[in-house]
This record gives C-alpha cells, sequence and structure tokens, in this order.
C-alpha cells in the first residue's frame, strides 16, 4: 500500500510480452498508447503548476484577479488522472489487499487473478458507458459549469470517457494474457535489462 | 431487507472483494455499483460517472498530485542525503546527536515532500549506514527512521489530512496548523528516546571495551571543523526557505491551498534544477512519472471511495451505523478508545485514504454529538493511521526499511519500531490530557472556531 510519494521506478513499462503472439502485438500497440498519454500528461502536471501560480502572481503583484484558473486546474488534474489510469494499472500500480492472496495455491492464484481482472474490467466498461453518456448528453446541450468563465463540461467528460476506457482496454488485455497462456520475458527487454 | 442486513451484506460485500486482491478503487466501484443496482432505483446508475466527477473535480481535492510533485522533486534529488549530513555536522557534539539528527532531518524532510516512504527512503539510505557504522544496533536505527517517516502524514502539507478536511468538511489550514504542534511533540518524544537509547548502548559499549572487548564505533570521536559546517548550508537552505516559503504562502492569506500546491510543485521543481542540475527531460521524466502513478492512483480510490460513501448515506447504512454507535451510551472517551481501535484495526489492511472516506460518515457524528472538536479528532486519527504505517502486518515504512537496509532481519526492524509505537500511544494520550497541543496554534493564528 502507498501512502505518498512513490519511491519506485514510474516511468518503466512492464518488461512481460504476452505468450500469444496476437495478444503481444495488441500489447505492445496498448503500451504506445499509453507511453503517449503519459508524455502529455507530464506536461499537464507543470502546466497546471503554471496555471495556479500564475494566479497568486497575478493577483499578489498585479492586484488582478483571475476567475479561470482554479476550472482550467480542475480540468487539466482530472484529465491527467483519468488519461493515465491505464497506464498505472499496466504497472499494476493500483493497489489492492494481498495480504491474503499470498497464501494462495498458484494455481488457484492464477484463476483469482484471472477472475479479479475480468470483473475490474467488466466495472470499468460500465462506467465508461456512464462517462460516454455524460459526455453526449454535455455536448448535446452545451452544458458549461456554473461560474462566469462557464466552461463546457464536455471536454472533462470525454477525458473521463477516454482514460476510462483505455483502461478498461487495459484490464481486458490482461485478462487475456491470463486466458491465453500468461507472459514472458521478452528478449530485448532482457538485453535492456542486462545493459 | 432491512437497513440492517443491507448493511452487514454491504460491509460483508466489500470485505470479500478487497481481500479477493481486487485494487482498492475497483473493488469500491464495484460494490458501489452492485448496491446501487441491487437496493437503489434503476436511474441511481445513470449518475455513477458524475457522482465521481463531481466529487473528484474539487480544487481541494486536486492539490493532492500537485503536493506529491513537490515531495517526488525533493524525493528524487540528493536534498535528503544533504539535509541529513548538514544537520549531523552541526549536531555531532550533542550526546546521542546521530540519533537526533536523523529524527530532524526526517521531520524537516517529511514537512517537504509531504510523504512517509519517500522520507524513509531519503532519509535512510543516509542515515541508516552512518548510524550503523557509528555503532548505533541496527534494529534502532531502523526503528528511527521508519518512526521518523511517519512524521510525513502528520506536518502540513499532509494528503491525509486533504483527505480528512473534505470528509469531515473542516478548515483545511486549520486542520494543517493543528497538526504542528503534535507533530513537534512527536519529535521531541523520538529524539527523546534517540538520546536515552543512544546512551545506553554507549555505556554497554563502554563496559564492553572496559572489560578487555573490542572497541565499538560509539566510543570513537567525530570531528567537524566550522568550515565543513558551513561548507553543507548552500544546498539545504534554498530548501528550507522553500518550507518556509509555502507556510508563508499559505498562512500568510497569499494563496490558498491549491495554488500553495502549484506554487509549491513548480518552486521544488526550479530548486532541484539549480541546486542539483535535474532539468533534462530525461531528469524530469521519472519526477513526473512517479507523481502520476502515485496520484493517479490514490485519486482513483479517493473518486471510488466517495462513491461508495454516497452509496452508503443513500441506503442509511452510515446512518444507521452511527445512530447505533450513539445509542450504545457509550462514556465520551470508551466512545474514543472503541472508534480509535477500529482506525488501527482497518489499519492493518487499508491505506489511510481509503480509511477515511470509508469511515468518516458513520464515526464523524458520534464523535461531533459527543462533544469532540473534529479538527482535534483528525490531528488524533492521522497519528494513530501513522502507527499503521509502521506496525505489522502492512507496516508500509517498515518495507521500505527493508529496501533501503536489506541485510537488517524484518524481526530487528519490527522490534525497533515497536517503542516508536509506543511513543505514539503516550503521544495520543497527552492530546487527549491536554487538547490545546492540537488546538492552541489554529486558535492563535485563525481566532477560535
Amino acid at each position: 500500500m502507498s501512502h505518498g510519494t512513490d519511491t519506485g521506478p514510474g516511468l518503466a513499462a512492464p518488461a512481460l510480452r504476452a505468450k500469444n503472439p496476437l495478444v503481444a502485438a495488441l500489447q505492445r500497440g496498448v503500451q504506445a498508447v499509453n507511453a503517449l498519454v503519459l508524455r502529455v500528461s507530464m506536461v499537464v502536471l507543470i502546466l497546471t503548476s503554471c496555471v495556479l501560480t500564475y494566479s497568486v502572481v497575478t493577483r499578489y503583484f498585479l492586484k488582478s484577479a483571475t476567475d479561470w484558473q482554479d476550472e482550467v486546474s480542475v480540468f487539466l488534474l482530472v484529465g491527467a488522472t483519468f488519461m493515465t489510469t491505464a497506464h498505472v494499472q499496466s504497472l499494476r500500480g493500483h493497489v489492492g489487499i494481498e495480504a491474503l492472496v499470498g497464501l494462495l495455491p498458484a494455481a488457484v492464484n492464477r484463476v483469482r487473478a484471472a477472475v479479479v481482472d475480468c470483473i475490474s474490467a467488466l466495472f470499468c466498461l460500465f462506467f465508461t458507458w456512464k462517462s460516454w453518456a455524460l459526455f453526449f448528453e454535455a455536448w448535446t446541450e452545451g452544458q458549461t459549469t456554473s461560474s462566469s468563465f462557464g466552461a463546457p463540461l464536455w471536454i472533462p467528460y470525454a477525458l473521463m470517457t477516454i482514460g476510462m476506457g483505455l483502461l478498461t482496454l487495459q484490464l481486458m488485455l490482461q485478462s487475456l494474457v491470463h486466458l491465453t497462456g500468461g507472459e514472458v520475458r521478452a528478449a530485448a527487454d532482457l538485453a535492456k535489462e542486462e545493459k | 431487507m432491512s437497513e440492517l442486513g443491507i448493511g452487514l451484506a454491504y460491509g460483508a460485500a466489500t470485505l470479500l472483494v478487497m481481500f479477493s486482491g481486487m485494487p482498492i478503487a475497483f473493488a469500491l466501484g464495484t460494490v458501489a455499483v452492485a448496491f446501487m443496482y441491487l437496493f437503489m432505483p434503476a436511474s441511481s446508475l445513470d449518475t455513477v460517472a458524475q457522482n465521481v466527477y463531481e466529487e473528484m473535480a474539487s480544487i481541494t481535492l486536486l492539490s493532492i498530485p500537485l503536493f506529491i510533485l513537490k515531495g517526488s522533486a525533493i524525493g528524487r534529488s540528493r536534498a535528503g542525503k544533504d539535509l541529513y549530513s548538514a544537520i549531523h555536522a552541526w549536531l555531532h557534539k550533542v550526546p546521542g546527536g546521530l540519533g537526533i539528527a536523523n529524527v530532524f532531518a526526517c521531520a524537516l524532510f517529511a514537512a517537504m515532500a509531504g510523504s512517509s516512504p519517500a522520507t524513509c527512503s531519503a532519509i535512510g539510505s543516509a542515515g541508516i549506514p552512518e548510524m550503523r557504522r557509528r555503532g548505533y544496533s541496527p534494529g534502532f536505527a531502523a526503528g528511527i527512521i521508519a518512526a521518523g517517516g511517519t512524521l510525513g502524514i502528520l506536518l502540513p502539507p499532509s494528503i491525509v489530512m486533504i483527505l480528512y478536511a473534505v470528509a469531515a468538511e473542516q478548515s483545511l489550514g486549520r486542520l494543517f496548523l493543528a497538526g504542528i504542534g503534535p507533530g513537534l511533540l512527536m519529535v521531541l518524544l523520538f529524539a527523546g528516546y534517540a538520546v536515552v537509547r543512544a546512551r545506553k548502548e554507549y555505556r554497554q559499549a563502554l563496559e564492553i571495551y572496559q572489560q578487555g572487548g573490542p572497541k565499538s564505533a560509539y566510543l570513537d570521536e567525530e570531528h567537524f571543523s566550522l568550515a565543513q559546517k558551513v561548507e553543507m548550508l548552500p544546498r539545504v537552505l534554498p530548501f528550507l526557505l522553500l518550507l518556509l516559503g509555502v507556510m508563508v504562502a499559505l498562512y500568510g492569506g497569499l494563496a490558498t491551498p491549491s495554488e500553495t500546491a502549484g506554487l509549491g510543485g513548480l518552486l521544488a521543481l526550479g530548486l532541484v534544477a539549480l541546486v542539483y542540475g535535474l532539468w533534462r527531460p530525461r531528469d524530469l521524466a521519472p519526477i513526473l512519472a512517479g507523481t502520476l502513478k502515485e496520484s493517479t492512483m490514490l485519486m482513483l480510490i479517493i473518486g471510488m471511495s466517495l462513491l461508495y460513501s454516497y452509496v452508503m448515506s443513500h441506503l442509511h447504512i452510515s446512518q444507521g451505523a452511527a445512530q447505533w454507535i450513539v445509542g450504545m451510551q457509550l462514556s465520551k472517551w470508551v466512545l474514543l478508545a472503541v472508534v480509535l481501535l477500529m482506525v488501527i484495526v482497518l489499519g492493518f489492511f487499508l491505506p489511510p485514504v481509503s480509511i477515511i472516506l470509508m469511515t468518516a460518515p458513520i464515526i464523524l457524528p458520534p464523535l461531533k454529538a459527543a462533544g469532540f472538536d473534529l479538527i482535534w479528532f483528525g490531528v488524533v486519527m492521522t497519528i494513530v493511521m501513522e502507527m499503521g504505517l509502521i506496525h505489522p502486518p502492512v507496516g508500509l515504512n517498515i518495507f521500505v526499511i527493508k529496501n533501503v537496509a536489506p541485510d537488517i532481519p524484518l524481526k530487528d526492524v519490527i522490534w525497533g519500531v515497536m517503542p516508536f509505537v509506543a511513543l505514539m500511544f503516550l503521544a495520543v494520550l497527552l492530546l487527549c490530557l491536554f487538547p490545546g497541543i492540537a488546538t492552541l496554534l489554529p486558535t492563535l493564528v485563525m481566532g477560535a472556531k
């Protein structure tokens, strides 16, 4: 379990590849998307810090209050959170209670992991569907936030939908890996690690 | 089904799904959606995504990723080691000074980084080898760092306190201030114990040496010239200024908590670039990726915990449980003891974020009805959850220490942290006897509630 700043590597992609070549190809594709999203989200993180700092500077030094920075920051951070959740799942970074899991025999544990991934994928699929409905409604009705800035709400809802969709895909992929015989260490990754 | 039956089923389903090893965020979401489907109007299922978004789109909650960014920038630089070396050089003549230096370094680093594991890792990687080189027993050295690291969730800016402020609808600024007094109290208790224990180990080493045994490193003299001491300051001062700057921005009325988080994150990135030359994309990428990994995991747990609490409240489970607790007519202090015991047990399995968001609707109304100040309780609850970071079976900091010093047996680490767990109990007791330790500073700075 984690309670604060991560002390491990956050950038590393998993060095395991699915045994099945088709699933492995799909895995590479999803990883490429996750890597791109991660890089964009890194920039978003710095951008949000800049927006909030700008707000303090303009208010304190230029005596001019801004009314948009909170909503922009919320949109940026909610977006970054949902968009990177698939990457975090690819690293198995969403923590769970593993106190009893370690006590199970290996074969039972494999079945448990597959079932858990399937149920998680179903939940995320449901959430993606509901996020899509929310986005569609906000888009067609032109919904905005209630502030004077009036930012369009379809933006965060769209990011939530895409992010949860990617997470669902990642979880389905992980379930598929279980069902198609698990993973092996890819030769290229091994060579990279040895260097 | 009766409210009691639904409540019991909700609890049982949560335990079952959580112990299956499913990630906490998905487990909470799955249970909440299942109970919405079974016991709430069908239309409520349409609001799942909106509920999660509306709860997460709070600017206070969204300061969490930026505070994590600040901690990650400082945690991944050499700042921890430099801070420790400087304090050690300045305190080495004080009896037990090395132990005190480690406690102080942990407290300062925790206040800058806001993270327990990062503090253990940064200070422990320099402090534990140095303490062992100077003759400190391995368990004692590990205990100091594991316990010192826990100050990260008590001293501001604490992520746990941000969540508590949201869940209990209390002022975050007031809560941050309330954590400072107890934080300093625990620094004093830890440092006091470090002195007593170091002197005991010193006497034992001296006795063995006088009886013709081997000479322990405890008995070696260490010397730092004034030039050496002064030389260490330039690397540490900018970070102390950052710490001070963040506090001034927050309490001087210059910035809101979320603006402080953004400013702190940007300044921390600027400082590690200036002081340690970490400015290239390849230097910044691990800091930013680590921040996203940690904050995304936390924010998803927070979003789903809030959905979980919403369902619990809609089905009257939290209200029923709170009424049941009130109906037991426990005395004020027994009620507090029962609640804290529950928090300790939950701390065996769950991270503090989930404990707060899942239990707040149940435990806070009875505590408020019993006359407890919820700001004061937030501090006490945080200390109790800190214990969960260093006691088995989970004890995250214990495992961080095992990572930093793998040759120290787990048994030694666990025995080493036990006196510090006792000191935390003592701190809770002192807070019960003298609540002003927590409430005085917020009252002085922000006035009475």
